[in-house]
């Protein structure tokens, strides 16, 4: 059967995802956490302070977890369900939370890997049951005639070539 | 498959230029990259082989800015044209809301844009989505060569879905910003 569904995220959510994002990084002692769709679109982060490039972040932790993901089923395998980077000084662990959602870690050298893994684990099982929550009340996009023809208007006025005719300031 | 985060009161889209190999997506995305306002775009990451073809993908963030109180993003993606990279084809295509398909308009690339546009559909129905909520434009690239099909016999070719067509030079920018725009209210259309 076809189907088609927007991913909706609620206040409560976010709220709740954001407070256990917290949590962990304090638990780790770790730089930045995000949550991420499969589709490459960033959720919600944790980190002192922002990163700039959590569109590019999200969009590559995304694309590197699907592809992990097709190398599974050449190899026969169901799934592998995390994928680990490592570096000279930060290290990268993603791992998948529901089928839509993926949750991202960078963290320090100095941090267990097993650490890492054993409170992600226990994470991940809190992070899924926040996120299936209300997940079939809301899966009605708000996106209604007014949003639509404000929307057009701005994509007229600044999807063009950056002559005396574009805006200057989207906001 | 949009993202809709009423905390960060955030709405994203993504959008797909598919395509045979050197018709043009990724020339399409730089274009926009250098001359739309700095303001409503993010960074542009290219996944590229050493000779500079498409290896994964090309991704492009865009932003409306706030529309009726919530932030609108265009998250715009490239896949690699060439037929045996169709692994990464499909994993581009995933959560897509809108699809450009960027065809060659020389004659000599005929099988090629047939072969691409029959691997898109393939692709996309393998995926089981409801093809009727994804927004469709088709951009007929490389109008100022010579040696080109007319517009007619590429919408007769490559059109079975009667989607809006924009001819095009990506090179020199011609139609680029048309295909985006038509492409772009396309998708919220299709959401609303």
């Amino acid at each position: 059967m076809a189907t088609r569904r927007g991913l909706v995220i609620t206040d409560r959510q976010v709220d709740r995802s954001d407070a256990l994002l917290w949590e962990l990084k304090r638990l780790l002692d770790c730089g930045f956490l995000a949550l991420v769709t499969t589709a490459g679109q960033p959720i919600t982060t944790a980190s002192d302070e922002d990163h700039p490039e959590t569109l590019s972040l999200a969009s590559l932790t995304a694309s590197a977890f699907a592809a992990t993901r097709q190398l599974a089923e050449i190899l026969n395998e169901r799934e592998f369900t995390l994928l680990f980077h490592e570096g000279d000084s930060v290290n990268l662990h993603v791992a998948q939370v529901t089928e839509q959602i993926l949750l991202l870690i960078t963290f320090g050298r100095d941090v267990p890997i097993g650490k890492v893994r054993l409170y992600t684990q226990r994470a991940i099982v809190v992070l899924a049951r926040i996120l299936r929550e209300d997940d079939a009340p809301d899966t009605q996009l708000k996106v209604d005639e007014f949003y639509e023809a404000t929307a057009d208007r701005r994509i007229d006025e600044l999807f063009c070539d950056n002559g005396p005719d574009c805006l200057t300031d989207p906001a | 498959m949009p993202l809709v985060n009423f905390a960060a009161r955030e709405i994203n889209y993504k959008v797909v230029y598919y395509g045979c190999g050197l018709c043009g997506k990724t020339t399409n995305i730089q274009y926009i990259h250098r001359k739309i306002n700095p303001d409503a775009r993010g960074k542009l990451v290219s996944i590229a082989t050493e000779e500079e073809r498409t290896l994964y993908f090309d991704f492009l963030p865009l932003t409306l800015g706030t529309v009726r109180g919530m932030k609108t993003r265009f998250h715009l993606y490239t896949v690699p044209g060439q037929s045996y990279y169709n692994a990464s084809r499909k994993l581009v295509l995933q959560g897509v809301d809108g699809i450009v398909f960027v065809a060659d308009s020389q004659i000599t690339r005929l099988d090629e844009n047939v072969a691409s546009y029959l691997n898109l559909w393939d692709n996309l129905l393998a995926q089981g989505d409801d093809l009727s909520r994804i927004g469709f434009v088709i951009q007929l690239n490389k109008r100022d060569l010579t040696d080109v099909f007319s517009v007619e016999d590429l919408n007769e070719l490559l059109n079975h879905t009667g989607s809006p067509l924009v001819p095009s030079s990506a090179v020199q920018g011609t139609g680029v910003f048309e295909t985006l725009k038509t492409v772009c209210k396309q998708v919220i259309a299709k959401t609303a």
